[in-house]
């Protein structure tokens, strides 16, 4: 049976090989895989994605990262609900072993944890791991990255902290309910961010989009693209740091979910009755 | 131009041994090892092929956050897989 297996492992994999390279390779045949007339859609996001031209100024979303304009603005809708079903699955995670983070502060260790030069390092590599992922997430309008990239980069610390510090030291810096408030928080963020050219219309007695950016035709407000030198991308700065504290305490909440002592996890599952 | 083409090949010909290796290995600490092997390879795909956005997703992603998660499961289960 075994062997079986073996050979069918094999054969698929070799066959993955073949197609995918001769998929790669009909090109040179004249069966280009990604039809030719998609450049022209190309040509049209790098137009509009960052032009000062007249023609193209109102149409344009003013970023010179044109992933993030595309996440952000141009199909901000949709981003929006991504953000939302990354809360509902942590809210199920949460509502299954809620009372969680009280029992496992009174059952607190003195000395736990890996080895000193463990510690050490991990130490190091933290504050380098934190500056990587706020150069991500802070310059997600100008270079590759954005929010979700930074806050899963963030999301690697309490990871590490957890393993190589042991849980009970870091429940005592970050609980469940409070890493679950910080990302309320930045959900709120993102929901202002996306009425804040509303808003700030509103108190000039006019009218915008939800969701804008820069000014359109039919409504002349929108947040600065740029204060000489410094390109800010608008809302797209504000959406990108709301949304990388979001996901990084997101994933804090469910990290001290996942490590929880399997004992203790039981109790709360089958509760106090 | 040919060599992003020949480095291409060459990350995605070595993902191959690390995909058969995660999949066959009894020991599923040794499976997760390779996987993260195979996820770096794929990471340095997305990153010939241009796509640096999903390249820093899939740095943290596939490499730490994956990796540590199915650890944690293999502690809390068993480490060697069954017949």
């Amino acid at each position: 049976m075994a062997r079986i297996i073996h050979i069918f492992i094999v054969v698929s994999l070799v066959l993955l090989v073949a197609i995918l390279s001769m998929a790669l390779s009909m090109g040179g045949f004249g069966f280009a895989m990604p039809p030719s007339d998609v450049r022209t859609l190309a040509r049209i996001f790098l137009n509009t994605t960052f032009n000062l031209d007249d023609k193209y100024r109102y149409i344009s979303a003013m970023s010179p990262e044109a992933v993030t304009a595309i996440v952000w603005d141009y199909r901000g809708l949709d981003t929006l609900f991504e953000t939302s079903v990354m809360f509902i699955a942590i809210v199920g995670a949460l509502a299954i072993s809620r009372g969680a983070g009280e029992k496992l502060l009174k059952t607190s260790v003195s000395k736990q944890g890996m080895s000193l030069i463990t510690k050490t390092i991990t130490r190091i590599t933290i504050v380098m791991i934190l500056a990587v992922a706020a150069s991500i997430a802070l310059h997600g309008h100008l270079t590759p990255g954005g929010g979700f990239q930074g806050g899963a980069t963030i999301a690697v610390v309490p990871m590490l902290l957890i393993v190589v510090f042991s849980l009970y030291l870091f429940s005592k810096m970050m609980t469940v309910y409070k890493a679950v408030t910080l990302r309320s928080i930045g959900l709120i963020g993102i929901a202002l961010s996306t009425f804040i050219v509303l808003i700030i219309a509103l108190l000039y007695g006019s009218s915008a989009y939800v969701f804008q950016n820069q000014p359109k035709i039919y409504s002349q407000y929108g947040l600065p693209s740029y204060i000489e030198p410094i390109v800010l991308g608008g809302t797209l700065l504000l959406f990108n740091t709301f949304e990388a504290f979001a996901v990084a305490f997101g994933f804090v909440a469910l990290f001290i979910l996942f490590t929880f002592p399997e004992d203790v996890m039981k109790n709360i599952i089958i509760g106090d009755e | 131009m040919i060599l992003y083409y020949l480095l291409m090949a060459l990350t995605s010909l070595l993902s191959i041994p690390a995909v058969y290796l995660a999949i066959i290995e009894r020991d599923l600490i040794k499976a997760v090892i390779f996987s993260a092997v195979q996820s770096t390879l794929y990471a340095f795909l997305y990153y010939l092929l241009m796509a640096p956005d999903i390249f820093l997703t899939y740095i943290p992603v596939g490499v730490g956050l994956y990796t540590a998660l199915i650890l944690i499961l293999i502690k809390k289960t068993e480490r060697y897989e069954g017949e």
